[in-house]
């Protein structure tokens, strides 16, 4: 897959509604529901950094991609929209 | 490498006291004065080309004192075939025909009565650890008379546990397993009536996955387990087919030699044996969440304090051991999580057979718990029980684990995956 080159590889990219749909399995597997307000706060819906690791994992595992973790400097990661915007460009990384 | 320092070596016996014993190799019934009497090298780094031979130059190290190393072709690569050469080894096949020698690179007097174990090597490069048939007999004195499965890799230190048992006690005979028979044992063991067998607890559940209505039909009164941390899920599955057999789990190591047997039928072994000393038996104790044995038992050169790497816990008035130190220990946001215990839940879900428990690079925490696990065959008696899914598991841990514990992603292989050392490194 490697070898196809950088162009081809984005097509293993997620889009941002895909990993919406993997953060709302996140949460439905602790019977929690995901907000369709992307300002939702992640404090209140309950989504916390074990969460947030969980759903990197099933990026990966999704695009069968390792993301770069170190990549990207610290940020604010407070609401829906933070984790999706960070996700979406840890895979250009 | 180790190198040997002397010891007192058990002198050269005309033969051994169960050269009588009964042997099963390959279907075919021996006994060990039956076996062939080939002249080894001494010293001799010996691979056997299979079972029967292995059995040859056990006994033929048992009557004259030969020093010896035993393995098998696929343990010994060309880096461990140059360094036994010049530790002063002549090194070869044994088959029918005899050993096909190739001359040590710098020849020595041998050391009468010297075994050498190649240690199993999870981390590095095999070492080479040295007893004698005394260092490695665990069992003595009278044993009511049983017929001993064999299932491990000649040489290992669990095949000589079994192997110098039924050289050194009348009525302690032997049914050896190849390799390409080992999926189908209990067939094996039932025809020649075996009825004590010792296995690691990845044998066991691989042998309760494939068929435990076979292995219900081998007479088993002697269960042994060791070689890897022992849960207590595989205790009960096997006391659930085997209600009367005596069901005992080993603690031992090349290094250490036994330390532990533990006849309860529980995990563990209870906290009060810690820090005992008893003259002749091994003292056991804990430094820093590790396993410390002393032990006279233990291979040359190693006097004193041995640290085992092996990772303990206390819990509920019990020592569980529960995996190695270097990988068991899993850092998830800097809370400590022991692979060992989320692997004795995993494996305690009915509908799991085999489970293995690691850490995985995530971001913000650093690391994460994620597992792979093998479910096991429909109930035989047609109770329905299941199939759980990933999300299913995910519950079942969170209900029994601290959170940072839980796996969150939990993937299902299809087959319980196995080494030549009946582990599989969990």
């Amino acid at each position: 897959m490697h070898s196809l080159g950088c162009r081809l590889r984005r097509m293993n990219e997620l889009s941002r509604a895909q990993i919406r749909d993997l953060m709302a399995q996140v949460l439905k597997n602790q019977d929690k529901e995901l907000p369709a307000d992307d300002a939702a706060q992640l404090r209140e819906i309950g989504f916390r950094s074990l969460d947030f690791s969980e759903l990197a994992l099933r990026v990966e595992d999704e695009t069968g991609e390792e993301l770069n973790f170190d990549a990207p400097g610290l940020r604010r990661i407070a609401t829906v929209g933070d984790v999706l915007d960070f996700l979406v460009e840890l895979q250009h990384q | 490498m180790t190198v040997a320092t002397s010891r007192h070596l058990t002198p050269a016996s005309p033969e051994p006291a169960g050269v009588d014993n009964r042997l099963v190799v390959g279907g075919a019934p021996l006994t060990w004065r039956s076996l062939p009497t080939p002249t080894l090298p001494d010293p001799a780094a010996v691979l056997a080309r299979s079972a029967v031979h292995a059995l040859t130059a056990a006994r033929q190290h048992a009557v004259h004192g030969t020093e010896l190393l035993l393995s098998t072709a696929s343990r010994v690569d060309a880096v461990m075939r140059t360094e036994l050469l010049t530790a002063g080894f002549t090194v070869g096949v044994l088959d029918d025909d005899g050993v096909h020698p190739s001359a040590p690179a710098r020849p020595r007097a041998a050391e009468p009565g010297r075994l050498w174990l190649l240690t199993s090597g999870s981390t590095g490069r095999p070492k080479r650890v040295g007893h004698t048939l005394d260092t490695l007999t665990t069992v003595r004195g009278d044993q009511p008379e049983r017929t001993w499965l064999c299932p491990y890799a000649p040489g290992t230190y669990a095949w000589w546990q079994v192997v110098t048992l039924s050289l050194t006690q009348p009525g302690q005979h032997l049914v050896v397993v190849e390799p390409d028979e080992l999926d189908d044992w209990p067939t094996v063991a039932a025809t020649h009536r075996v009825d004590a067998a010792s296995g690691t607890p990845t044998f066991w559940r691989r042998t309760l996955y494939r068929d435990a209505e076979a292995l219900a039909r081998v007479p088993l009164r002697q269960i042994t387990l060791g070689g890897e941390p022992v849960d207590q899920a595989i205790l009960d599955q096997l006391r659930e087919v085997f209600p009367t057999a005596r069901i005992s789990w080993i603690y031992a190591s090349s290094e250490a030699g036994a330390s532990i047997v533990v006849h309860d039928g529980r995990a563990g072994f209870p906290v009060d044996w810690l820090d005992r000393e008893t003259p002749g038996r091994p003292t056991l104790s804990v430094r820093d969440d590790e396993l410390v044995v002393t032990s006279p038992y233990h291979g040359a050169g190693l006097a004193g304090p041995i640290r085992t790497g092996d990772r303990v816990q206390v819990l509920d008035g019990r020592v569980l051991i529960t995996g190695r130190l270097d990988s068991d220990e899993i850092n998830v946001g800097g809370s400590k999580v022991s692979a060992g215990v989320v692997r004795g839940v995993l494996t305690g879900h009915p509908a799991v057979a085999w489970a293995r428990v690691t850490g995985r690079r995530a971001p913000v925490l650093g690391r994460m718990v994620v597992a792979e696990v093998v479910l096991a065959a429909a109930d035989p008696s047609g109770a329905d029980t299941g199939v759980p899914d990933e999300a299913a598991l995910v519950r079942w841990c969170a209900d029994r684990l601290p959170e940072h514990a839980v796996p969150r992603r939990i993937r299902v292989l299809t087959d319980i995956p196995v080494k030549e050392t009946l582990k599989s490194d969990v």
